[in-house]
């Protein structure tokens, strides 16, 4: 079975700094493949580079087998891209912010309304959806983001960090919303920093370090070559810290 | 581009926009708000303090001895309180008394002096003087009046007295003061005067000997327009700039603050739609609020007295010029904002970054409220002054049309180098996540060999030659037509052409379209040269007929200013050097640009900026249409030498028929002011066969 993404060598400096050194990834149909690293190691700038935002030095990505650089908008098509940082117009209200995404999508305007019912039914919206983004509390605000990014029907979701910052309730509403999306047959690949969250969602887990790709495997695999018998031992000794938080 | 899209976003915008509070203050609340207030506010303020003014009693030293009589000229004696001798030191008093100073010499008649008082001397260094400053701004007196020793005598002897009034020019009830003093003074001299013509029995006009009358001829709306034209395009240019200003920032710093411009990044757009969207929206609001403040300034010019006795009368159709005049001023203003403004990180970062910038406009507008700087053909190409000058023209009722395309030409290019320059930001997605790409990687002048133009580089060149051109060319007016040509057509034409090809690692013959035409189509093209002229120059030419003083100035190029010029030299400069150099220029460079566009796009859009390149209304017509006729030979023979036979053989003949009046005569042209009817007949024939001729070459694949 093709994979609905596949990176191939990606690349990516900022001046002397490099952010991604070859990383090479795939995720296929009803699999969610997470990114772990700790802060700085490029887990934003890999997931932006295959999200088509930022453009990789060199490498390449392909999306449903669609090139991400020499036909981006296809490509974009078919991808849900969220992150921790990524917001709403606040001037709009939540359901303004769908629609204006939705026909963005090319989304006809009867599958778009029938749609942003459904998520608001779905992911539990109603109370705000009329509301401007700005009033909106933080769980909120990332409810109205994953509905923006479920709203097309992408075979590829693309999480950054979708968690972060959210009390308890909310991070887990939206863990069983990855969830839902990933038993519908989507695609995921999503970062976090709580290795609860990737044992609980993950088929797969790549990990990060210094822009490379140190590990991947299932759970199971990545234990038995670590040797560690938890994923955050795994995590820390790929990360050279000791269990005291020491680099080794 | 999808329109859908576009509209989407543009949508969007404007939406968000009319929400922000901060846009619609400046858009709508304070055009409505600030023209009032400010203007009708100050008038009243004005009319206040000259009421309260009047409304005070003035303390006026009186220095000397005033004369039997003279207090009777006092006509509100309430008003004026005299006081002998305030302010005087005792030598002052006693050199005032006996004759110690000299007596201010008199000075000759002033007859523009009218109802005016005369005006201020400057302060002598003198006792008298010093003691009276004193008095005056320690606020003892508003003002001294000195009648010098003798004044008395004189008077009665029908001599001349003399009277000093001193006063502080900056203290109102001072100059209140001075101006109740001059009134009385003037008053008594003009009864003195009669009862002297009186006394001697003298005409009446024997003092006055001439009655020297000025009558203002100016109209109504001269008036009015003078006074709205000094002020109206300074203000109606920063107001709206202003709206767009904040909507520019908000849609791109404030994005960015957001959060907001990686959710769109992440969507299937195109960063040029992105662009266009937002850059529809902030154009829009910047629109809008030129109309409120267009339609605010008219409401509050039209309630104005600030001149006394003078009613506005500014036609609703100035209005409606300057806005149309406005609207590529706020095209080019608004890019520039939207493209500095994707640089900064954040709303604050954004102002710091646009605030200069909408600073800058204010020196150029300056410009128009300095008195005597009129439109000419140097200023017509300087951003921001030329819009203000002919908007102040406008008011003024003195607008040409030939200026008003010239300004409108040149703030278009203007605008597209700014909105080129918007675009190219937008395409740098890094800067738009608020990254630290510099503006170098902005401006990317990197060589791509083999590569070939696209539309933004034609654009770009057409409006960088055209300002290069008309500089050039009025700085070098001084030195003749054949230098003037010669260095404009190969220094500003084809040099920096050939310079961008080499340095972008063009493909020369791919882009300039350098191949070896067929027999057919070198036939072809010598028949479209001999003929166009008839069409062109015929028919088109009825439709706008050129001013009298444009044929000339045609003539005088086509003449080479110098009858005695051998006809081979004309034909090189004027015939050879402008197929060479215009053709590689525009049918080489700027068509091969504009080519993914598809034929007839690219075909009428290079024909276009040929025709605006000629900078004059009258001439569009015909050049663009022979530059279209040559696009399409190029496009067809995929060749550029039979544009360049075409355009030789049609100026070279156009030369020759108004050198040679045989040659006139034969064709049967002698004293017609249009090509006759049988020539332009013939003439489309030949033209016609050219055209068929060309038409059967095979090598357009060779542009696809």
């Amino acid at each position: 079975m093709n994979p609905i993404l596949r990176a191939d060598g990606l690349v990516k400096h900022f001046g002397a700094v490099a952010a991604a050194q070859d990383v090479s990834l795939c995720v296929h149909a009803g699999e969610v493949v997470g990114l772990l690293g700790p802060n700085g190691a490029g887990k934003t700038t890999i997931l932006r580079m295959i999200a088509g935002i930022l453009p990789p030095d060199s490498g390449y990505v392909h999306i449903d087998g669609k090139d991400m650089a020499s036909d981006p908008l296809a490509a974009k098509q078919v991808i849900g891209f969220h992150s921790g940082d990524t917001q709403l117009y606040h001037r709009l209200t939540a359901r303004e912010a769908l629609q204006y995404f939705g026909r963005l999508y090319g989304m006809d305007e009867q599958a778009l309304k029938a749609r942003i019912d459904q998520l608001v039914e779905q992911l539990e919206m109603s109370s705000f959806v009329s509301r401007p983004c700005n009033t909106l509390s933080s769980g909120q605000k990332q409810r109205a983001n994953i509905a923006r990014a479920f709203l097309h029907h992408p075979d590829l979701l693309i999480l950054d960090e979708p968690t972060n910052a959210l009390d308890v309730v909310s991070g887990r509403f939206i863990v069983e919303a990855i969830r839902r999306e990933k038993a519908a047959g989507r695609a995921v690949l999503f970062s976090t920093h709580i290795m609860g969250e990737a044992e609980y969602l993950c088929d797969r887990i790549a990990l990060l370090h210094q822009g490379r790709i140190v590990d991947e495997g299932t759970l199971p695999e990545l234990l038995e070559r670590s040797g560690c018998d938890n994923l955050t031992d795994a995590f820390l000794k790929h990360a050279g810290v000791n269990r005291n938080g020491v680099m080794a | 581009m999808r329109p859908r899209i576009l509209l989407s976003i543009y949508r969007k915008e404007v939406l968000e926009a009319l929400r922000d509070r901060r846009t619609l203050f400046m858009m709508i609340a304070l055009p409505i708000l600030l023209y009032p207030l400010l203007m009708i506010g100050m008038s009243r303020l004005q009319e206040g303090q000259a009421a309260a003014q009047t409304a005070k009693t003035s303390n006026i030293a009186i220095w000397g001895n005033l004369p039997p009589g003279f207090a009777s000229y006092l006509k509100d004696k309430s008003k004026v309180v005299l006081m002998p001798w305030a302010g005087a030191t005792p030598e002052v008093r006693k050199g005032i008394e006996e004759g110690q100073f000299d007596v201010p010499p008199k000075l000759p008649l002033d007859l523009d002096a009218d109802e005016e008082p005369p005006k201020p001397k400057k302060l002598p260094d003198t006792p008298w003087a010093h003691a009276a400053q004193k008095a005056v701004l320690n606020r003892e007196v508003d003002a001294v009046v000195i009648l010098w020793q003798g004044f008395d005598r004189q008077i009665t002897e029908s001599d001349a007295g003399v009277i000093t009034v001193l006063f502080d020019s900056v203290r109102p009830e001072s100059r209140k003061a001075r101006d109740r003093m001059s009134d009385y003074i003037r008053l008594y001299r003009e009864d003195l005067v009669k009862t002297r013509v009186e006394q001697r029995k003298l005409a009446p006009g024997f003092a006055q000997a001439i009655d020297f009358q000025s009558t203002n001829v100016a109209s109504e709306q001269r008036k009015s327009g003078m006074f709205v034209g000094m002020l109206l395009p300074y203000m109606l240019i920063l107001f709206s700039a202003m709206s767009g200003f904040y909507a520019a920032i908000d849609m791109t710093a404030g994005e960015k603050e957001r959060g907001t411009m990686q959710t769109l990044l992440c969507a299937p757009v195109e960063s040029l739609e992105i662009i266009t969207g937002k850059f529809g929206a902030v154009w829009t609001i910047a629109t809008i609020a030129t109309i409120v403040n267009l339609l605010s300034l008219a409401m509050t010019f039209s309630r104005l007295k600030l001149i006394p006795g003078m009613q506005m009368t500014i036609p609703p159709a100035s209005y409606v010029i300057a806005f149309i005049m406005l609207l590529p001023i706020s095209l080019m203003v608004n890019a520039v904002f939207l493209a500095v403004g994707a640089f900064a990180k954040d709303f604050k970062d954004g102002q710091n970054f646009l605030t200069p910038l909408l600073m800058s406009l204010i020196i150029p507008l300056m410009v128009t409220m300095a008195p005597g700087v009129e439109l000419n053909g140097y200023l017509a190409f300087v951003p921001v002054v030329n819009i203000a000058l002919l908007i102040k023209g406008i008011f003024l009722g003195e607008w040409a049309v030939d200026m008003l395309f010239l300004v409108t030409l040149s703030s278009l290019c203007y605008a597209s180098l700014a909105l080129l320059f918007a675009a190219n930001v937008f395409e740098r997605n890094a800067v738009l996540l608020g990254g630290k790409e510099g503006l170098s990687s902005v401006f990317d002048f990197g060589r791509r060999a083999g590569s070939r133009p696209t539309p933004g580089v034609s654009l770009l060149t057409f409006a960088v030659v055209l300002v290069l051109a008309f500089y050039g060319s009025l700085s070098l007016v001084d030195f003749g037509i054949p230098v003037t040509l010669a260095a404009t057509q190969y220094g500003m034409f084809l040099l920096p052409c050939l310079l961008l090809v080499r340095m972008k690692g063009y493909d020369p013959l791919e882009t300039l379209s350098l191949r070896a035409p067929s027999v057919r189509a070198v036939l072809g093209a010598t028949l479209i040269g001999v003929s166009a002229w008839t069409v062109a120059g015929g028919l088109l030419v009825r439709l706008l007929p050129p001013p009298e003083s444009l044929t000339r100035a045609l003539e005088r190029l086509l003449m080479l200013d110098d009858k005695a010029v051998p006809l081979w030299q004309v034909w090189l400069l004027i015939a050879i050097t402008p197929a060479i150099c215009e053709e590689t220029l525009f049918r080489g460079l700027i068509l091969s640009g504009f080519r993914r566009l598809g034929k007839w796009p690219a075909i009428l859009i290079t024909g276009l900026l040929f025709g605006l390149a000629h900078a004059s209304i009258y001439r569009l017509l015909p050049t663009m249409a022979l530059g279209v006729i040559l696009g399409w030979m190029v496009w067809r023979t995929g060749s550029i030498v039979p544009a360049m036979i075409s355009h030789a053989l049609n100026n070279g003949l156009m030369a020759t028929l108004t050198r040679s009046k045989g040659l006139v005569e034969a064709l049967g042209l002698t004293g017609a002011k249009y090509v006759p009817w049988t020539a332009i007949g013939i003439g489309s024939l030949v033209l016609a066969a050219g055209v068929w001729l060309i038409s059967g070459e095979r090598q357009e694949e060779t542009n696809s």
